[in-house]
């Protein structure tokens, strides 16, 4: 007696040489059991037979220019960057409460969205405000500087995802903080990396190192907005972190 | 771009029909479909850089749709728009006039499924993946995609039933 996922494995050919030879032999001479495999078969090619047609149909221009990287050529036309203003904030003396009201500010005029909780002023907090933009801090700074991609092991605090250089020559990365599940993009200015954006919203439970490289909307909008297309590859991401995160 | 990009850009062209197909197995809306297929293509080439040379493109272009389309889908949940019953027959993909019945009735039947099974259907059975080809597109180990195929199945069976359409 066989059950029915055997025989949906049979039809869909999964099954080994020998069990296959033993259902093929087993049908013969069953005529309930030929008929459950065909009732099976029957179903597999209704559906395959359904959308087959879609095959034949004329693609439409929009997707032939995507899959040639149209977006990705536009993107780096359109050199719209995203920058902070300058000196939002001038107020060096101010309260801390102050600064990070401005930078605040200042990211949600440019639509950008940063999460409250991280903003906490202390050694811990991976984001403290800067004169006119959130700073990455800490933990997170440190790992922005040092960790690739390529040889993380998936247990690290800040897991890094896409490491690119945005079209006004710095470099950008997308992280994941572990701990708040919150995912972001830094950018290289100088020695520091901004932060212009964080999303905890997009975060799947579960796997996180799989989170990483599956950007959050947001995150993939601000990408959108400075990127030039590719991400740099494993030996590309070295020798942007060999170069302390300078461009030529 | 180097040639490299462009070369797999020219591969993904060649695809193009087949992720058509994989996203109206997908989505009963052919726009939202087309839509599917769009951001699967962009989101391919922010990522062109994770592709290692030598994988098997369609699987992973089949993985990046599943994972826009899921987050495609919690996004209008969140936003409440999913919550339109499947049957309403709000956008239909297809419509019994001006394409064939056989498309119309199996599309209905795939929407009633739940995700899960209807990406395993969708795999398997639409687009011929072995079980354990479509189990790494799905990030599943093989046990759970062959139950989720097996639930599927025996649901699209009697929806198809129902419709007065015996498989």
């Amino acid at each position: 007696m066989y059950g029915d996922e055997i025989l949906m494995a049979y039809v869909d050919g999964e099954l080994d040489a020998k069990l296959r030879a033993e259902i093929a032999a087993a049908v013969e001479i069953d005529p309930a059991l030929a008929s459950r495999v065909e009732h099976h078969r029957a179903l597999r090619d209704k559906v395959a037979g359904a959308f087959a047609k879609v095959l034949s149909e004329p693609v439409p221009d929009r997707l032939a220019r995507a899959a040639r990287g149209a977006a990705a050529e536009s993107a780096a036309g359109r050199g719209n960057v995203l920058q902070f203003p300058a000196r939002a904030a001038r107020a060096p003396a101010a309260p801390w409460r102050a600064r990070e009201w401005a930078a605040m500010a200042a990211s949600l005029f440019l639509g950008a969205l940063i999460s409250w909780r991280l903003l906490v002023p202390g050694d811990g907090a991976p984001l403290v405000a800067g004169e006119d933009a959130l700073l990455a801090h800490g933990e997170l700074a440190r790992a922005l500087d040092t960790q690739l991609a390529s040889e993380q092991r998936g247990e690290e605090p800040v897991l890094i995802g896409l490491t690119f250089k945005a079209h006004d020559g710095n470099y950008c990365r997308s992280f994941v903080l572990r701990a708040t599940k919150t995912a972001g993009l830094a950018c290289r200015v100088g020695p520091e990396w901004q932060v212009p954006v964080t999303d905890s919203s997009a975060i799947p439970a579960g796997d996180m190192q799989q989170a990483s490289s599956v950007v959050a909307p947001a995150i993939l909008r601000a990408i959108e907005a400075r990127g030039i297309g590719a991400a740099l590859d494993a030996d590309a991401e070295k020798s942007a972190q060999l170069s302390g995160w300078k461009t030529p | 771009m180097t040639s490299t990009s462009e070369e797999i850009g020219e591969r993904i062209v060649e695809l193009l029909p087949r992720l058509r197909r994989f996203a109206r197995s997908l989505s009963r809306n052919q726009h939202d479909a087309d839509d599917l297929v769009q951001s699967g293509v962009e989101r391919a080439w922010r990522h062109l850089g994770q592709f290692k040379p030598g994988a098997n493109l369609a699987s992973w272009m089949f993985g990046i749709m599943k994972n826009a389309w899921i987050d495609n889908l919690r996004t209008r949940r969140r936003r409440g728009e999913v919550a339109l019953p499947e049957d309403s027959g709000e956008h239909p993909a297809v419509s019994p006039v001006d394409s064939s019945m056989e498309l119309w009735s199996v599309s209905e039947a795939m929407s009633k499924l739940p995700e899960e099974q209807r990406l395993a259907i969708a795999l398997v059975l639409v687009e011929g993946l072995s079980y354990q080809e479509a189990a790494e597109v799905l990030e599943i180990p093989l046990g759970t995609l062959t139950s989720r195929l097996a639930r599927g199945r025996t649901a699209l069976a009697t929806a198809l039933a129902g419709n007065g359409n015996p498989p």
